[in-house]
């Protein structure tokens, strides 16, 4: 079964002259277990895709459907785990009791899944500090083990690194790779990056703008599991030239 | 000289925050205090009397104030500042009763306009017009009507406290349960989190510190509902009624009128001192921790 289906999907903002189309005719399939990032200029509508998916809003036009059934379903059966560019971690709450905010609200029991997930973003020494006494970099992995706490089959992530440092950016990259590995989920990752999007997909959907449209979707076929070594090889390098090129077709049609 | 100064913002700095906080609040009494004396020596020594007269019925000295707590009310009679402290805990009673009534009924409506906005729009036009209505025309029909359901006296005085109370603590109750990060709530969407753990484990929490500066502003604001709620109910036993009496006695005692001001204020600062203990307890503070912060860093650089 697919874990994203979307068929001719729309998603216009507002009504009459004030309107905005977003989004047009998105067709986009999704498997269990792929990475998949999307890219494109601002206004294209990458977030707006995302949040179609995780039914943060709803689709003007088209159908979506979410492990089989409909977005807003997905959603009662909290198939999301979500992180955005902020952490927005509760400040009254230790880094433990923010892990644990949603087994909490979903009725969950478990008082072993908060640090199982907190080692697994290596932060299992910090569990009784508060948010405010991490650094940028550590809060995302709070969050990050926030959204995986309740093993929801499906991660969307948008723009989680791009308030950090570079050098932070990639220890991340590496980590939510791993992540990936380790959990089996299914990720969906909004990124201006186009290394970053290179690096970490299994597929990178190219977006256009105006209204946003699905321009071209690449498998970067690299293999697993990637390091350091992965940023340097020419495979790499090619796969970074070709999303660039896809990108840089679209100025030319724009 | 310059060693001197330098050497006395060393010891300063070395002191800790609180007492430093203590210090700067003894300086501005003394520093006022000092003023008000200064200028009656140095008006009454020229013969000044604009703007005040500086003779001891206008302003006595500081220090008279203070002595004439510490004699009888009349002849015979308890000390003044026992008077003054059996009146203080009953004008309390009635300003706590109405602070904790005004304070609930505040909350509750901030939760509720946050929940409906029909609420609030059929509401809030209420609310608002309710403070501009001045609480002295309004005293003395809640006086009234209060002795007319047989309420006990304090209690219709609470009524006027409460009055007061509420107001601040909907509109910051109503703001701090809008402030949450959109993202915040829209993870909160995301758990399918229903509307009640949305309130109390996320709008709530985020409100207390707008709630806790409402709450300070009340509990002053009660404090003036209760003495002023004193007077048309002819309530012997308050603060609100020695104010009265002793403001007519101006002429021959205004020491005690003064000493009755300071008293007043006296209850005013242990009230929002006690709101403010009750801040530092709830909500936790944001402590900027240099060295420990630096030292995370360390740490995560090197995980």
């Amino acid at each position: 079964m697919r874990v994203v289906d979307a068929k001719g999907v729309g998603k216009t903002f507002g009504t009459g002259s004030e309107s905005v189309e977003a989004l047009r005719d998105i067709n986009l399939t999704i498997d269990p277990g792929e990475f998949i990032s999307l890219i494109g200029p601002s206004g294209c509508g990458k977030s707006t895709l995302l949040r179609l998916v995780g039914d943060l809003t709803g689709p003007t036009s088209g159908e979506l459907s979410i492990n089989g059934k409909p977005a807003s379903q997905a959603r009662s059966n909290r198939d999301y785990g979500i992180v955005f560019q902020k952490a927005t971690l509760l400040d009254w709450r230790t880094v433990k009791k923010n892990v644990e905010l949603p087994l909490e609200i979903m009725d969950i029991e478990d008082s072993a899944a908060a640090d199982e997930m907190l080692d697994l973003v290596q932060l299992g020494d910090f569990k009784e500090h508060y948010p405010w006494q991490l650094s940028g970099g550590m809060q995302q992995r709070v969050a990050i083990a926030r959204a995986l706490t309740f093993n929801p089959s499906l991660l969307l992530m948008d723009e989680p690194f791009g308030a950090l440092d570079e050098m932070t950016r990639e220890q991340m990259q590496q980590e939510v790779l791993r992540i990936w590995d380790e959990t089996e989920t299914t990720v969906v990752f909004v990124t201006h990056s186009i290394p970053e999007a290179v690096f970490l997909s299994t597929r990178i959907v190219v977006m256009s703008p105006r209204p946003g449209q699905i321009s071209d979707v690449i498998e970067t076929g690299l293999d697993h599991p990637r390091d350091v070594e992965t940023r340097e090889s020419p495979e790499y390098y090619r796969k970074v030239t070709e999303v660039r090129e896809a990108l840089r077709r679209q100025e030319g049609h724009g | 000289m310059t060693d001197g100064v330098a050497r006395k913002t060393g010891r300063w700095a070395l002191l800790s925050p609180r007492t430093r906080k203590n210090l700067s609040v003894a300086g501005v009494v003394l520093t006022l205090i000092l003023a008000w004396e200064l200028y009656k020596l140095i008006w009454s020594s020229l013969g000044w009397i604009r703007p005040v007269r500086p003779d001891d019925v206008v302003m006595p000295h500081v220090w008279d104030m203070v002595i004439e707590l510490f004699r009888p009310v009349r002849r015979g009679g308890n000390l003044l500042i026992l008077d003054l402290l059996v009146r203080s805990l009953w004008t309390l009673r009635e300003a706590v009763a109405g602070f904790v009534v005004g304070g609930l009924i505040g909350f509750g409506l901030g939760v509720l306009f946050v929940r409906s906005r029909l609420a609030e729009r059929a509401f809030m036009p209420y609310v608002v017009a309710s403070q501009t209505v001045p609480i002295l025309a309004i005293a003395p029909m809640v006086v009234v009507w209060g002795g007319a359901i047989g309420l006990p006296q304090w209690m219709a005085v609470a009524v006027i406290a409460a009055y007061l109370t509420f107001f601040p603590v909907a509109i910051n109750t109503l703001r701090g349960l809008r402030s949450p990060d959109p993202n915040s709530l829209e993870l909160m969407r995301s758990y399918a989190a229903d509307p009640s753990a949305v309130l109390w484990k996320l709008q709530v929490p985020s409100a207390l510190p707008y709630i806790f500066t409402a709450l300070k502003v009340s509990a002053t604001a009660a404090i003036v509902g209760a003495l002023i709620g004193e007077l048309p109910a002819g309530f012997q036993n308050g603060l609100g009624r020695a104010l009265l009496t002793f403001s007519q006695q101006f002429a021959v005692q205004s020491k005690k009128l003064y000493a009755t001001v300071i008293i007043c204020a006296a209850v005013g600062i242990f009230f929002v001192g006690m709101v403010t203990l009750a801040e530092r307890k709830f909500v936790p503070h944001r402590e900027t921790l240099e060295p420990e912060g630096e030292m995370l860093a360390r740490a995560s650089a090197g995980g």
